[in-house]
């Protein structure tokens, strides 16, 4: 035996003994918490989460709910509704029929509407440049390749291009954001639908990824010539320069509720998943922003909290979206709302 | 058997234990996750050039992320060796007493620096530097060496990568040099001094050889620890792109296993996408067991040469 104290040594061991108490008591589960009222726990979307955070508080006093949102991005939101750990779900790309096959009963809301906004960094130029769909696409497939090319030129005739090489700037991480630019970039470009197609992510042709809004912001600051798309609510808050978008009818929408609430115009009739496509709308609708989009929110038909969750819906599509327009989130137009509506008296326990 | 002894073994085994089962846990959920994407792709994927996460045309594979892993940390330890010995020579050698103190606990602190704010600063201070002053330079001096091609458009790329990890290994193989070079017996470094030999000669010829086993053994934990950094790197490697799977220019964007995994696995959508990922994992984990085996075996065949030194790791 070697010659320690039998105190250092009982200590030791107490030490020891410890540790593996609480590793063996973080195992079997944490004190459950005092409760203080109903939680309702929703994960997914990080598009829609600076709303649904500020839709907390006031969910709080109104009903008494602790309502808890972490924003981990819409696949893992889906995910997470999937295997039940959470009472909602959000996403920004509608689910597609296998998910509805894995979610077991459950149904989809659109709850928020927003849009993204292509941003740039050219020195010497103003905000609002014109760009349309088709160019985007060839630039962000790396055919064209600068500033001064005739194909921007030619939307721009008053202002004076540089030569400057484009750098392109994309997400690396999956998002919403993504799939609301690349679903235009499909509906505008055939041979951006045909060779690079849709998603929360996809395979870039060229360009540099960066980590989330704020990395793809980062990005083209730092780089003359940088391209590159955000909610547009980070584009505002942020003020950074973003293009006015040519829509269907020719003319260069800006990414502003206004434009978002002509595109939602377009397309007010869900289909039997609920989901809404008014991505690029048709050229009836002038005002129109081509990359607007609607988020979801996803709920099971059954689930033991069903008349505080629609509770929460219902709040949430009619009193909560009055939190909105600050953000850039257009409130839902009135025919959406009726059937959102319709499908939250749907949840039963 | 006494109690005291009984309760020490029982606590201490124990431990030993679940530690243990915990890593052999982890082995099983990472090869039991991979395993959808394993039966879909089968030891192909581990070559395969492709990386389509687009529903319907979905196409998995690492080679890129292969190569990306093997040029940023091979490189990033080749330009953190001689810079770690240096400084260890300096700080035990050549140093006045009164820096000693500050500048070892300086390099220490680099080591506590949080990965997520070196890759911060990788992207808005290390990545336009190195785009405007450094990577056109490089170019126009060493363009015809492929490595040194095309400057990055944006400060994201794999040279950005190497940086930043040479930043992340500098101070962990450092330290752990300046102890081995702390432990060479004074009389043997007094005795070549004695016998005439240069500073350098003396640093050659008896501390080197003194701490050789120990030296490897603390780069390959420099080289595990390049391996498996994921969100320094995420911030600044670009990502690979269609034109940049496997591409020897440096300054091009890329992808590691590890970058790979952190930026994709959150929101990742589809089952087969999801445990192809977990098989991006489980590659870099046997590519990590096998540098950490390769770690064990090169101090075991050189401390059974001299049989001294190389304990001290």
């Amino acid at each position: 035996m070697p010659k320690y104290g039998k105190l250092t040594r009982i200590g030791l061991l107490a030490a020891v003994a410890a540790v593996l108490a609480i590793l063996a008591a973080g195992t079997a589960g944490a004190a459950p918490a005092k409760k203080t009222g109903t939680t309702i726990a929703g994960a997914g979307s990080t598009f829609v989460q600076p709303l649904v955070q500020q839709w907390i508080s006031p969910v709080g006093s109104a009903y008494g709910y602790e309502l808890q949102y972490s924003g981990v991005g819409s696949g893992a939101g889906i995910a997470a509704i999937t295997a039940r750990t959470v009472d909602f779900g959000a996403s920004d790309a509608p689910m597609t029929p296998d998910q509805f096959t894995a979610c077991k009963g459950c149904v989809q809301i659109p709850w928020a509407l927003s849009a993204t906004a292509v941003i740039y960094n050219l020195p010497g130029t103003k905000n609002l440049l014109h760009i349309n769909g088709a160019t985007l696409a060839k630039i962000f497939m790396g055919q064209i390749t600068q500033w001064d090319d005739p194909a921007i030129a030619k939307l721009n005739k008053n202002v004076n291009l540089p030569s400057t090489k484009i750098a392109t700037v994309h997400r690396s991480d999956n998002s919403g954001t993504t799939f609301n630019f690349t679903d235009y970039l499909s509906s505008a470009s055939a041979s951006w639908k045909s060779q690079i197609g849709n998603g929360v992510a996809v395979s870039w042709p060229n360009g540099t990824g960066q980590r989330g809004s704020a990395g793809v912001a980062a990005g083209v600051a730092q780089t003359p010539g940088g391209i590159g798309y955000v909610d547009v609510a980070y584009a505002l808050h942020n003020h950074l320069s973003y293009f006015a978008v040519q829509n269907r009818s020719g003319k260069f929408a800006t990414p502003g509720l206004k434009g978002i609430l002509a595109a939602a115009s377009s397309d007010q009739k869900p289909d039997a998943s609920n989901a809404l496509s008014i991505v690029n709308p048709p050229k009836k609708f002038p005002l129109a922003y081509p990359i607007s989009t609607y988020t979801y929110v996803i709920v099971p038909t059954s689930t033991p909290k069903a008349a505080d969750i629609r509770k929460f819906l219902f709040w949430a599509v009619t009193k909560g979206q009055t939190y909105g327009p600050k953000l850039l989130f257009q409130p839902i137009p009135k025919p959406v709302l009726i059937v959102a509506e319709k499908t939250i008296k749907k949840i039963g326990s | 058997m006494r109690f005291g002894d009984l309760s020490l073994q029982v606590v201490a085994g124990a431990a030993a234990a679940g530690t243990t089962i915990l890593v052999g846990l982890i082995v099983w959920k990472v090869v039991d996750g991979a395993l959808p994407s394993i039966r879909h792709y089968g030891l192909k994927f581990v070559w395969t050039n492709a990386w389509i996460p687009v529903t319907g045309h979905e196409l998995y594979g690492a080679a890129s992320f292969l190569f990306g892993t093997a040029v940023t940390s091979l490189i990033a330890l080749a330009l953190a060796a001689p810079l770690s010995l240096g400084i260890a020579i300096y700080l035990t050698e050549l140093a006045p007493n009164f820096l000693r103190g500050p500048v070892t606990a300086l390099i220490e602190t680099l080591a506590a620096v949080p990965s997520v704010v070196i890759g911060l600063w990788g992207i808005l201070v290390l990545g336009p530097v190195l785009r405007t002053d450094v990577e056109p330079k490089l170019h126009s001096a060493f363009g015809f060496i492929p490595l040194f091609g095309e400057p990055s458009s944006t400060g994201s790329s794999m040279f950005t990568a190497i940086i930043v990890l040479t930043f992340m290994i500098l101070p962990i193989v450092s330290s752990i040099t300046r102890e081995l070079f702390l432990g060479v017996p004074h009389d043997q470094k007094e005795g070549a001094l004695a016998l005439g030999s240069t500073h350098w000669e003396m640093v050659h010829g008896v501390m080197f050889p003194y701490a050789r086993g120990g030296i490897a053994a603390a780069l390959i934990l420099g080289l595990g620890r390049a391996l498996g950094e994921a969100i320094a790197v995420t911030q600044v490697i670009g990502g690979v792109t269609g034109s940049s799977g496997i591409q020897w220019n440096l300054f091009a964007t890329g992808d590691t296993l590890a970058s790979k995994i952190a930026a994709s696995y959150q929101g990742a959508t589809t089952n087969l996408q999801i445990s192809s990922l977990i098989y991006l994992g489980l590659i870099l984990l046997v590519f990590s067991l096998f540098v950490n085996f390769l770690a064990q075996v090169i101090v075991r065949r050189v401390a059974r040469k001299q049989g001294f030194g190389a304990a001290r790791v």
